[in-house]
């Protein structure tokens, strides 16, 4: 089985969008991720996994001192996301432009599963004649293992 | 040999100071260039009480740093900043001056870096439910720190190499620096509305945010908490009673974050993260350096230079010693300022005439090692890892603006110390 065969439909965002918008998209849509692009190309530029969302709702100051995390009352932490707003996906992204798991629209599910495991990415973009054809999920790519 | 130790020493010392290499590195080959050479041998590094390694600052240094990263474990500092920002009722100055006094008690009792690590993310957690500006708190805070590490023998690693090569206990250095220590705090405070006030109306809601935060959380085990508070309360007894029992501070140190790896169970990880091997291994390196000076005799003729500059009058050589230390302790690292500056003014002291205090060279070399920190931004460590908090929550600090306000702070501190010095050393002594 090929990625070609796997590949998912999945919302893009652009890199100067909201962050809210992102967040909106991977609740909505139950996503681990997202997948992001410049306005310049249809490549991708990132994987923005769910799990560094998770990080920006979490005060600055709780990541230099984690134990300060239960210092909030419950309506307190109820407004954490407040900290996305008037942020926007490039800023959640490293200031270093980081690697991009991305796999070839014919690569075979092991070459898939190498990296995403090697890149510690829950999904991964597949590109086809330079140009984003869609993505693979994690839960996606062991089904297709477990079907075989 | 005198030449090659001189050459060696000094290229080591432009590397560490111009900071384009790892301090610990070039301090490390500097070593190992001297004991090659060989200007230095190993009965002269390891065993001898002149030019050998001074385990008594080595050890306390590891000692404190053990008992530091299982004491950050407890949350008890944390829990001491939230506390006093609730007492302050929302007033920002009010808390701004509250918080200076936890730092600086931290500061004394800690190295000044854990003090600005364990506090400073509590100033802003604090800031941020105040919605006010945190950059005058967070500098205001870092000021404080330098300052009140001055105070005892093991609140910054000057003191700790003063102490230790000249044997002065926690008691004489407690007696002797927090008098000035004291005063310097409280015009800092004084003056803090002026220095660092201005900030905006507090809205009543984001007051009673401040209010209802639960400090009690951050300690997450109670047990822990008494435990490391018992034997550190047997710790401060042992820097007390060091004279009386003959032990040394380094020795206290030790056994106390011992016992502490024993009672609180924590895993190895967790009792050595916060042991800097990098300060370490750098002590080291320069303690083999200034050796290979101090036995080829470049430092004994420092000493003499240094007497005939001040031709044997011990008031002039206390405030030489005190503003130049804090000149060159404001724009490079005062450990290894001061573990160059230590030989030199023991073989300047016994050069002075009349009747003075004996050991006023050395406040004088501490107090402007410790304070001459807050001179530029770059002065100490706790200066540059507070500048790192800051700038990671999005509230940068410049070199300039730090400084313009450093300059003023060791302005004032100097001037206390020196009319401290004169007054308590010269006039009444």
């Amino acid at each position: 089985m090929r990625a070609d065969e796997i590949v998912e439909a999945f919302p893009v965002v652009n890199i100067d969008s909201p962050a809210l918008d992102a967040v909106r998209l991977l609740v909505d849509h139950r996503l681990n991720g997202i997948v992001v692009v410049t306005h310049a190309s249809d490549t991708p530029y990132a994987v923005l996994p769910a799990s560094q969302v998770v990080r920006f709702i979490v005060p600055h100051y709780v990541l230099e001192d984690p134990g300060l995390a239960g210092v909030f009352t419950e309506s307190m932490a109820d407004h954490a996301a407040e900290k996305l707003r008037g942020k926007t996906i490039r800023d959640m992204l490293p200031k270093k432009p980081q690697r991009v798991p991305v796999v070839d629209a014919d690569d075979t599910i092991i070459e898939v599963a190498e990296v995403m495991s090697r890149m510690h990415s829950p999904l991964v973009a597949a590109v086809k004649d330079g140009k984003l054809h869609g993505v693979i999920t994690a839960s996606g790519l062991l089904a297709a293992a477990l079907k075989d | 040999m005198m030449y090659y130790a001189i050459t060696v020493f000094v290229v080591a010392y432009a590397f560490i100071i111009s900071e384009r290499f790892n301090k610990t590195t070039v301090a490390l080959i500097g070593a190992g260039l001297m004991v090659c050479l060989p200007v230095i041998d190993s009965p002269d590094v390891f065993y001898s009480l002149e030019s050998g390694m001074n385990w008594d600052v080595i050890f306390l240094m590891l000692g404190m740093m053990m008992i530091v990263s299982v004491l950050r474990e407890t949350g008890v500092f944390e829990f001491a900043a939230i506390w006093a920002a609730k007492r302050a009722n929302g007033s920002p100055l009010r808390i701004m001056i509250l918080l200076m006094l936890v730092m600086a008690l931290a500061s004394a009792l800690l190295p000044n870096v854990v003090s600005v690590l364990l506090i400073a993310p509590v100033t802003l957690l604090v800031c941020d439910r105040l919605e006010i500006n945190p950059v005058p708190m967070l500098l205001a805070l870092v000021f404080a720190s330098n300052i009140g590490g001055a105070a005892t023998l093991v609140g910054d690693p000057p003191n700790i190499i003063i102490g230790a090569h000249q044997g002065l206990s926690f008691n004489t250095f407690l007696f002797h620096m927090a008098p000035v220590v004291i005063i310097i705090l409280l015009v800092l405070i004084a003056l803090s509305p002026l220095l660092f006030g201005g900030f905006s109306a507090v809205n009543p809601d984001r007051i009673a945010d401040v209010m209802s935060l639960k400090e009690r959380e951050v300690i997450q085990d109670r047990t822990l908490l008494i435990k490391c508070g018992l034997v550190m309360l047997a710790v401060l007894i042992g820097f007390i009673v060091s004279p009386i029992i003959h032990m040394a501070p380094s020795l206290v140190a030790m056994l106390g974050a011992g016992v502490l790896v024993l009672v609180s169970r924590l895993e190895q990880s967790n009792y050595v993260s916060h042991v800097e091997w990098d300060t370490l291994l750098f002590m080291v390196g320069l303690f083999i350096m200034v050796g290979a000076l101090l036995k080829t005799g470049v430092i004994q003729i420092l000493g003499h230079l240094a007497a005939d500059a001040t031709g044997g009058n011990a008031l002039l050589a206390t405030m030489l010693i005190l503003v130049f230390s804090a000149l060159v302790s404001g724009v490079i690292d005062n450990v290894p300022y001061v573990a160059t500056m230590t030989p030199i003014v023991s073989h300047l002291a016994p050069t002075m005439a009349g009747h003075y205090h004996h050991n006023v060279l050395w406040w004088s070399l501490a107090l402007g090692g410790d304070l001459g920190g807050n001179l530029t931004a770059v002065g100490s460590s706790a200066n540059i890892v507070m500048l790192g908090i800051a700038l990671r929550s999005g509230n940068s600090i410049s070199f300039w603006e730090f400084t313009r306000k450093g300059i003023v702070i060791t302005t004032i501190s100097i001037v206390l110390s020196a009319v401290y010095l004169w007054l308590r050393y010269f006039v009444l002594s």
